[in-house]
């Protein structure tokens, strides 16, 4: 008899599904759109490489590149972000947008490749360490 | 009855000009009713109506190795029996009728179900057969009660003219006779918890599974018809008669509505059981509702 206490308190709450364009609220490490940012990347592609989906296209051609994203064939697993080492990729906390045409939420940059960080040498071994090792 | 009245009350009221709008409406207000009480917003107010025209413009593809002739005569004759059993129902007292009507009634009921069970076959389907198999099981089970119940109200009355039987004081032997059609009226209009052989998930909606197009939209039709032909049926013998015809139409609309709501509610609690559980469900527990009624009602017969 318990069920029909849950009916009546459904009915009494009201209807839960909520109308267009009202979305419900995200938790804290929702995965949304990928952001790119230009200003970082670096162009290695790694996301590329990383996405299993095909949603991120990469052409290079001499010193331009043009990284491409298309939301509709993501799967928002996060696995672009977590490989790009630049940082050049977040994903959006929000619920991704309703889209009517096919390939509207389509963005794409033209850049010019910039040069990687140089990475940070080890400090040397001090002389006195006769094994050589670091510590 | 003669022809005109017999005519009128086949296309008119209660028969096919009522009996459709009122389908496609009791169709809604049983999803509608679901999705409030599930929390969810429903079907807009007229749309099994927008289905069935949705349907009829779609055209039937081809099934090859099934007889197309045969499965488009059941749904037309699930429909035909359908809106046959509506128009039987003495809705309008004193207008109509004959003896043995009530065994009419109760034959076009059950031609749907076995429209249904032949048309699940015919499909050459396999979620077809399993469906035509649990409908001929759960047929074989609900009937039991449903028909003892039935007579036990018509020998209440010493007839089976379902005029005399609307018009006759109601007795408590008669309530307890509704109160079993009434437990079976689920497992006649396959909702919860006895849906098991339109099993959605589970077998592809059973016999429907082959059907689409026009023959798809005279199903539901059949369905919708269904519940006004079970419902008003129980409706039109639970309401005492009374000196106005307008009062009657009114209590039997209203308790019809009730009905609908009853059973709306009891399909949103339950889920659906298995066939084993529906057949103890009827032959071990609600069986004592009809046995009670008979006894009682054939005992008073003897004492008077």
């Amino acid at each position: 008899m318990k069920i029909l206490g849950l009916l009546w308190k459904n009915l009494r709450s009201g209807v839960a599904t909520l109308r267009f364009p009202a979305a419900p609220p995200m938790t804290s490490n929702y995965r949304g759109l990928v952001q790119f940012d230009p200003a970082r990347c670096t162009g290695c592609a790694m996301c590329r490489f990383r996405c299993t989906a095909r949603a991120i296209t990469f052409t290079a051609a001499g010193k331009q590149f043009t990284w491409a994203y298309n939301p509709g064939q993501c799967t928002f697993c996060g696995r672009c972000v977590d490989g790009c080492k630049d940082h050049a990729l977040s994903q959006d906390s929000n619920c991704p947008p309703i889209y009517v045409s096919a390939g509207s939420l389509r963005t794409s940059y033209t850049l010019q490749r910039k040069t990687p960080p140089p990475k940070t040498q080890p400090a040397p071994a001090p002389a006195n360490n006769p094994s050589g090792e670091t510590l | 009855m003669n022809l005109l009245t017999a005519l009128a009350r086949f296309l008119v009221f209660p028969g096919l000009l009522f009996a459709i709008p009122a389908a496609w409406f009791v169709l809604w207000l049983e999803r509608k009713s679901v999705a409030l009480l599930q929390q969810r917003i429903g079907p807009p107010f007229g749309q099994p109506f927008f289905d069935f025209v949705k349907l009829m413009g779609k055209s039937t593809p081809q099934r090859p190795g099934v007889n197309g002739i045969m499965m488009r005569a059941w749904p037309l004759i699930a429909v035909s029996a359908s809106a046959g059993a509506v128009g039987l129902l003495p809705v309008l007292p004193l207008h109509g009728g004959f003896q043995g009507d009530l065994i009419l009634l109760l034959a076009l009921m059950e031609i749907p179900a076995i429209c249904m069970i032949v048309a699940g076959f015919s499909s050459r389907s396999l979620f077809g057969e399993i469906g035509s198999a649990r409908e001929a099981t759960l047929l074989v089970s609900y009937n039991l009660v449903f028909l003892l119940a039935a007579v036990s109200i018509a020998v209440s009355q010493h007839s089976f003219r379902l005029e005399s039987l609307a018009g006759a004081p109601a007795t408590w032997w008669r309530y307890l006779g509704l109160i079993a059609i009434l437990i079976c009226l689920p497992a006649k209009l396959h909702v919860n918890p006895f849906s098991l052989p339109n099993a959605e998930q589970e077998i592809y909606s059973g016999p429907m599974v082959e059907y689409a197009g026009f023959e798809l939209a005279l199903w539901q039709l059949s369905h919708g018809l269904e519940w006004i032909a079970g419902v008003g049926l129980v409706a039109t013998l639970a309401i005492p008669p009374s000196s106005h015809v307008w009062l009657d139409i009114a209590g039997v609309l209203g308790l019809g509505l009730i009905l609908v709501l009853v059973i709306s509610i009891i399909a949103a609690a339950t889920a659906r059981i298995a066939i084993d559980t529906t057949v103890r469900f009827y032959w071990q527990c609600t069986i004592a509702f009809a046995v009670v009624a008979i006894s009682a009602t054939l005992l008073m017969r003897l004492r008077s």
